[in-house]
């Protein structure tokens, strides 16, 4: 074997695994009962998730002023919470496909449930400019189509109308991603199992057998869609910060909103990331595969994204003042000490201060304290497309019209009803698919396994 | 052939090159107008753009470190070399810092200090009256220094380190992991040094204009050019014989990093151009209206040459791999990147230029062009319209200065690192 992985590397999968323990570590949990942690997450998922759809059933039975949106704010919670969620699904395919490109070898052991993670964010993201249009039952004018009311065409000019293309592009891709790393292990699952659910997985597994053959063209369609989705990733949210940059509101219209969209997107994904699987490793013993190691280098990419937003809400700041542009230094003013303070040093405390924390080795190997800030980011990620949204939008060019808003209930619960709908579908996931991608584990226990690399390796070869 | 020898041939050809430079320089100071606009705007131009490249050399050896990324190790003093421009660097912006404290020349419109002076009514401009606690003469200089002065701070220490390395066996790469230390630190300050200083070189020769995207923008430029100009180094020491482990992975990955950035710096060009033409504030679309009407072949040929050329040549995989189209393309890129910078800071300064004109008395025999010029703008006036002769022959002498630099300092230590942790994956990087 002539593997050559650099001594100062540690292991990814730890444990001394042979390929027959992996595939029973990761399959099992889709073969046994649900245990009791499940069962509680997963009722009170599905709580908050029929909350939220009886919320968004009184938006539309009531009407929209169900919601305390106003003349001067027109977007409040609702397109807050669509950005958050769609910033929360691109880690999903940061780590799938961009790590891919780069060769990173510990994306393997958090990529399946970051892309499952993707998809459920951008179905909860799509809820919103559904519903906040008013009229939900004429959503359909959103798609351009030959029609007999006019005929009246979206407008194409639209930064909004561009998000329903970007957004169903990168679902679709983000979709086709995802099933392609499941394929191979579907066929693991169908390998062990018997009857009905044998045919299940045999169907799922498009009847994969594993020859060379069928390797080769995964791997060649893998790098493609990575190929794919490494740009689309980055025009996803963009074009997100397109609906407001191209606008020429002081606080939106700024030149450095699409990377730093994109940045903050990674940020509160990699966040969202590091959430669900500090708990999913504990309930599904996965910590031999989801290793200190990786929750190391995703705190890393915390760190480094976290310093990026910073880096652009200073750039921000400054040009502001350096525009002597007025109204511009007035909106960030406004933000900073106007009636939504509190949003803005959530935002500054949550995003830039509290990742620096993670200069220091030991914290950013420590569980606890991770857990506890990637808790945070994803608030303070809310509160920065908040305080974009609704603190910019409240003291518009007419003192006149100005405004304060808070949400209703029927908000609030349609937030949380799509935080229902995230981790039930989650929850399901980790019943039915491997939760990390078996295949890919597998390829690189030669080159990461502890038995092969680190202090620990029992089998040393000469090169 | 693990030393470079820095022979009297190659000597002799740089320095031609840097004579050619002088030369230009030279010619250029004596058919300018009388604040020597062509020639300092040239001096500026052609220091940016090498002294950005250097940086850019030395923030991704930090990005490397952090990132533990092996594939680069073996070629790694190619870049430690190209970082050590930082010094001459540093030399030639503090000589532009100090044509602005002494107004040796007047590339800047801030640095005129008629229009701050509120009592000075008719001349009076707010706008750089409020800007001038980060736009003035002092900060300019010494920002220069400072940052650059930090930029240099941690290049030299990781070079050195990289070079220490090589004499001291540990199985626990001591050295490895101090130079982590400092590479890790060097990334934000990096990250808000450039921008900071961007602003100041770059940004404010349009001293009313400002763009939030900017030092992103022009830093994508930097490191695009650097990419380039280490794929040329390499496949020319290649061809005399060094660096025979550098196997055409290494330049397929090269290639890569060409191509990507290449995108993305389409990436940040589009978007700044998109929301500033989409939102339609007079104060910002007057920077793209002016390059559009003016500079239309540059204005196109930008986006042809770094976007188009690279992102159609480097699609393919087989064309990352083969020498003479990554070879070609980096050249093309180079120079298109340099042409960019061209098109960031001449508009700018012409304007400026036009603007002093009129209003300086004593006016050289030939500050009548420009005085001439500032009345039919559609006039085309070699040197700011579009490169002439004289800029292609001072691009040449920097060239040859920094690659002067370059070799001197890659003579200094063995190609081949030793006792790098890396060290075996590259020598065996296969992707």
């Amino acid at each position: 074997m002539s593997v050559h992985v650099s001594p100062i590397r540690e292991p990814l999968v730890t444990g001394h695994k042979t390929y027959h323990q992996i595939t029973e570590d990761l399959v099992s949990p889709t073969e046994k009962m649900p245990n009791l942690s499940w069962v509680i997450g997963f009722i009170i998922s599905l709580t908050l998730l029929t909350f939220g759809l009886f919320c968004i059933f009184w938006t539309i039975w009531v009407g929209i002023g169900t919601w305390d949106l106003n003349r001067t704010i027109g977007w409040g919670w609702d397109i807050t919470n669509f950005v958050w969620w769609i910033g929360i699904g691109h880690a999903g395919t940061l780590i799938s496909a961009i790590l891919l490109l780069f060769r990173q070898k510990w994306r393997t052991g958090v990529n399946r449930a970051a892309e499952a993670m993707t998809i459920f964010a951008v179905i909860c993201a799509a809820i919103f400019p559904g519903i906040h249009v008013g009229r939900a039952w004429v959503v359909f004018y959103f798609f351009p189509y030959p029609n007999t009311r006019g005929p009246i065409w979206p407008n194409f000019n639209s930064p909004l109308l561009w998000d329903v293309f970007a957004i169903s592009t990168y679902f679709t891709v983000s979709l086709l991603f995802w099933y392609t790393g499941l394929v191979p292990d579907f066929a693991t699952v169908r390998d062990r199992a018997k009857g009905l659910r044998n045919k299940i997985y045999n169907t799922l597994s498009f009847g994969w057998k594993g020859s060379a053959k069928h390797w080769q063209r995964w791997e060649s369609l893998s790098l493609v869609l990575a190929g794919l989705a490494t740009p689309l990733v980055l025009s996803v949210h963009t074009i997100v910060s397109f609906d407001f940059a191209t606008s020429v509101i002081p606080g939106w219209h700024t030149t450095i909103f699409p990377p730093y969209f994109v940045a903050g997107a990674i940020f509160s994904g990699f966040a969202m990331v590091l959430t669900l699987m500090l708990v999913t490793r504990k309930v599904l013993n996965l910590e031999d595969y989801i290793t200190i190691e990786h929750i190391e280098s995703m705190n890393k990419v915390i760190l480094l994204t976290g310093t990026i937003v910073g880096i652009a809400y200073l750039t921000e700041l400054f040009i502001a003042w350096y525009s002597q542009y007025p109204y511009e230094q007035f909106a960030f003013f406004n933000r900073a000490v106007g009636p939504y303070w509190w949003s803005y040093f959530g935002m500054m405390f949550c995003n830039v201060i509290t990742p620096q924390l993670f200069w220091k080795k030991s914290w950013r190997r420590n569980i606890t304290l991770t857990f506890f800030l990637s808790i945070l980011i994803n608030i303070g990620m809310w509160f920065e497309r908040f305080v974009i949204i609704a603190t910019t939008l409240a003291r518009d060019y007419l003192p006149s019209s100005w405004s304060y808003y808070s949400p209703t209930w029927v908000e609030i619960g349609i937030f949380v009803g799509t935080i229902g709908i995230f981790f039930t579908l989650y929850l399901l996931f980790t019943r039915v698919a491997p939760v990390v991608a078996i295949a890919e584990i597998k390829a690189i226990l030669k080159s990461s396994g502890d038995q092969y690399v680190g202090k620990n390796a029992t089998h040393h070869d000469e090169h | 052939m693990n030393h470079f020898e820095f022979k009297g041939s190659l000597k002799t050809v740089l320095l031609a090159g840097i004579l050619i430079g002088v030369l230009c320089l030279g010619w250029t100071w004596m058919i300018d107008d009388h604040n020597h606009t062509r020639f300092w705007s040239n001096f500026l131009h052609n220091s940016v753009f090498f002294t950005g490249i250097s940086f850019t050399a030395a923030f991704f050896i930090a990005v490397c470190i952090t990132a533990y990324a092996g594939w680069h190790t073996i070629f790694k003093r190619v870049w430690e070399a190209i970082s050590a421009f930082l010094m001459p660097g540093i030399l030639l912006m503090a000589i532009i810092g100090l044509g602005v404290y002494f107004h040796w020349h007047h590339l800047y419109h801030w640095s005129d200090t008629a229009i701050l002076d509120p009592s000075n009514t008719a001349d009076f401009d707010k706008v750089l009256y409020g800007k001038s606690s980060f736009l003035n003469k002092n900060w300019y200089l010494g920002g220069t220094i400072i940052i650059v002065g930090l930029w240099i701070f941690f290049a030299n220490k990781l070079r050195l380190l990289s070079v220490l390395e090589d004499n001291f066996e540990d199985s626990h790469f001591s050295t490895h992991r101090t130079m982590r230390k400092y590479a890790a630190i060097f990334l934000p300050i990096a990250g808000f040094s450039s921008a900071a200083i961007i602003w100041q070189w770059v940004m404010s020769v349009d001293s009313h204009w400002y763009s939030t995207l900017f030092a992103w923008y022009a830093t994508a430029s930097w490191f695009v050019s650097m990419i380039a100009l280490t794929i040329l180094i390499l496949i020319y020491l290649k061809g005399k014989g060094y660096f025979h482990q550098v196997k055409r992975d290494h330049i397929h990955d090269l290639g890569k990093f060409l191509f990507a950035f290449s995108v993305f710096w389409t990436y940040l060009w589009f978007s700044q151009f998109m929301l500033i033409w989409y939102g339609n504030v007079g104060e910002e679309t007057i920077y793209f209206k002016t390059r559009y009407d003016h500079y239309p072949v540059l204005f196109f040929a930008n986006i042809f040459i770094n976007f188009a050329i690279p992102f159609l040549v480097l699609m393919r995989n087989d064309a990352k791999y083969k020498f003479g189209s990554v070879g070609i393309v980096a050249i093309i890129v180079l120079l298109g990147h340099w042409m960019d910078f061209f098109l960031m800071l001449k508009p700018g300064i012409y304007e400026t230029a036009m603007h002093a004109a009129p209003a300086g008395e004593a006016m050289g025999e030939h500050g009548h062009e420009v005085a001439h010029a500032a009345e039919h703008v559609s006039n085309f006036v070699s040197g700011f319209t579009m490169p002439g002769l004289l800029e292609l022959g001072t691009f040449l002498g920097f060239l040859a200065f920094f690659l002067f630099v370059f070799f001197t300092f890659l003579s200094k230590a063995p190609l081949t690192p030793k006792n790098d942790p890396y060290l075996d994956e590259s020598l065996h990087h296969h992707v």
